[in-house]
């Protein structure tokens, strides 16, 4: 495996003093996507920020492409990491493509102006993520799906070796969803860059992950391994606290209560 | 740049030279137009009617355009620091607070014979807009909410504005006829070292703001996204509150609270542009802010002849409703 882009080393991550995930080490290569997953408050945003580097870690240290994080003047890192979280944003009149465009902001000069190479890689970005024809939309009027996907064009434009997302699906709809991991999945396939991203929805961290880390309540990594080594039931129970078979009942229920329905009435024979 | 931003930018440069032109000629001293041009050209003061020109309506036109250019940017960078359309140094009592500490030195200073310059008048501005501003941001970290906010602002501004009454009422000297003129609000009195100053902090504070434009709009896109691309959060809000207070603070040392313009100017100017880019709104709101307070001097001057009005009448008669139009489509 080609060598980690991002690597957390006993990490300790948390507000003023107060640890809230601790003994962190992971990694993210090239070409693949990390999940993180674990229950509410077990610090997967906490965690991330610090990743980002807008929290500083209190113990341990995070290396990205190599380097110390802290080593990096905040420029430079946003030409290798580029970060997607869900906040309060004041687009009022900007269309798709302003947004998209703000993705060239650490490569742009001191006042932000596009050269047609950067109107390009823009471009490009609005292709990946199906938006094209959105472009000139105000992006406040888009539907969340919609807006997602264009909050993830930005994140190409950026150019990044690694990807932070923090449950980028969790107020999409299902087709939204579907949609969202496979443009994630498409990215990480030409090797170039790798993701790293909080998920609550365990079925979409196994489907597109190629590693997935659980974080427990109390901010410990109960496991670090690919999906078919992570989820057992045993593991997904103690993460979680689910009584035993309560997970089976409800997926295993949901299946074949699809199964059941017919394809179309007039192929039944 | 795109057809439509270059075509606005272009009306607006018309409207401030007609305008301009417009106030020039007009007022209670009639002139012809071929005297005016005669006057500007050749800088003659000799006679009255040079005295009216040079040293009365000229000054007065030059500090409309930048003091409402300079207004209009001072909202604009607010709007920015709260996420918010609805913010502005009027009604978030900044302007105020500012009036209240040019009173205070004045009248102190007029009690012992002293003078008191432009820059001390800008300088006494300042740290009243920055102690209202302080309060403001205190309240801000309890309630999140924006109306709350403004509510408190405007109960400030009217504290701020009662005691400087109070105090204008009982300080005795001849000059409280001008100082009550200048609390409500005007543009008159202004000189030409007034001017120069204002210019030389205004231009200033608004090259500023432009060069500010980059790191705005990755502030729109959310805190976190800012600091992920490298913006300096801390210095970023610093910042803002410091250039915003010091507009206002030019803008009240001379023509004292000036109503609205803050809100509604930078509003006109994201409809009429059709975008949120801070690159064009910003000279776009300042341009729209001094053709806004030269017509609402215009007004102020000539409605009611030979009395004239507050400047923060006029504002308000056309800002408010503005203001208010914005609050109704914001909850829909």
């Amino acid at each position: 495996m080609s060598q980690a882009i991002l690597k957390t080393e006993a990490l300790a991550a948390g507000y003023a003093g107060r640890i809230i995930a601790e003994q962190v080490g992971i990694q993210v290569c090239p070409g693949e996507i990390v999940a993180l997953i674990g229950p509410n408050g077990s610090g997967k945003t906490t965690l991330l920020k610090t990743v980002a580097g807008f929290l500083e870690p209190i113990g341990g240290a995070v290396y990205l492409d190599g380097r110390d994080l802290s080593a990096f003047p905040r420029s430079e890192m946003a030409r290798i990491m580029s970060v997607m979280m869900t906040e309060r944003m004041a687009t009022d009149q900007m269309t798709v493509r302003d947004v998209v465009s703000l993705g060239r902001y650490p490569y742009t000069g001191m006042l932000g102006r596009l050269t047609e190479k950067d109107q390009g890689i823009v471009d490009r970005a609005l292709t990946r993520v199906g938006m094209t024809e959105f472009s000139e939309r105000i992006f406040n009027d888009l539907s969340d799906g919609q807006k997602q996907r264009a909050l993830l064009a930005r994140s190409i434009a950026q150019e990044p070796k690694i990807l932070l997302l923090d449950e980028p699906t969790s107020y999409l709809d299902i087709y939204h969803k579907l949609r969202f991991i496979d443009i994630l999945k498409d990215l990480v396939s030409g090797g170039e860059m790798g993701v790293l991203m909080s998920v609550h929805e365990l079925e979409i961290a196994y489907e597109i992950s190629s590693r997935v880390v659980c974080l427990s309540a109390d901010g410990h990594i109960k496991a670090f391994g690919t999906p078919q080594e992570v989820f057992s039931e045993q593991v997904i129970n103690d993460l979680y606290q689910l009584e035993p078979g309560r997970l089976r009942s409800m997926y295993g229920g949901f299946l074949s209560a699809i199964k059941a329905e017919p394809s179309a009435p007039d192929q039944e024979e | 740049m795109k057809k439509r931003t270059i075509t606005i930018y272009l009306l607006l440069g018309l409207a401030l030279l007609a305008l301009a032109v417009l106030n020039i000629h007009t007022g209670s001293v009639s002139l012809s137009p071929g005297e005016i041009l005669r006057i500007i050209f050749t800088g003659d003061r000799s006679q009255q009617s040079g005295v009216i020109i040079w040293n009365l309506r000229v000054p007065r036109v030059a500090a409309a355009i930048l003091l409402g250019g300079a207004l209009s940017i001072s909202g604009f960078l607010l709007q920015t620091f709260f996420s918010n359309p609805i913010a502005g140094p009027y009604i978030l009592g900044v302007s105020s607070g500012a009036k209240l500490v040019v009173a205070c030195v004045m009248i102190i200073m007029l009690g012992h014979g002293m003078v008191i310059g432009s820059l001390g008048m800008i300088a006494s501005a300042f740290v009243g807009s920055l102690a209202v501003m302080g309060f403001v941001l205190a309240i801000a970290t309890r309630v999140k909410t924006m109306s709350i906010l403004i509510v408190c602002g405007v109960m400030v501004g009217y504290i701020c504005s009662a005691v400087t009454e109070f105090m204008i009422t009982f300080a005795d000297d001849s000059n409280i006829i001008n100082l009550h003129n200048w609390s409500m609000g005007s543009f008159s009195g202004i000189t030409w070292s007034n001017v120069r100053a204002i210019a030389i902090v205004v231009l200033a504070g608004a090259v500023l703001a432009f060069f500010m434009s980059k790191s705005m709009s990755a502030f729109q896109l959310g805190e976190n996204y800012a600091k992920s691309v490298g913006v300096n959060m801390r210095a970023f809000r610093i910042k803002l509150i410091l250039l915003s207070s010091v507009l206002s603070a030019t803008v009240t040392a001379f023509a004292g609270p000036v109503s609205f313009v803050g809100i509604a100017v930078p509003h006109l100017a994201r409809m009429v542009f059709k975008t949120s880019k801070p690159i064009i709104l910003i000279p776009g709101a300042f341009l729209g802010g001094a053709v806004f307070c030269l017509l609402c001097d215009l007004l102020a001057r000539n409605l009611f002849a030979p009395t004239e009005m507050s400047i923060s009448t006029i504002t308000a008669v056309f800002g408010a409703p503005i203001v208010i139009a914005m609050l109704i489509r914001r909850k829909k």
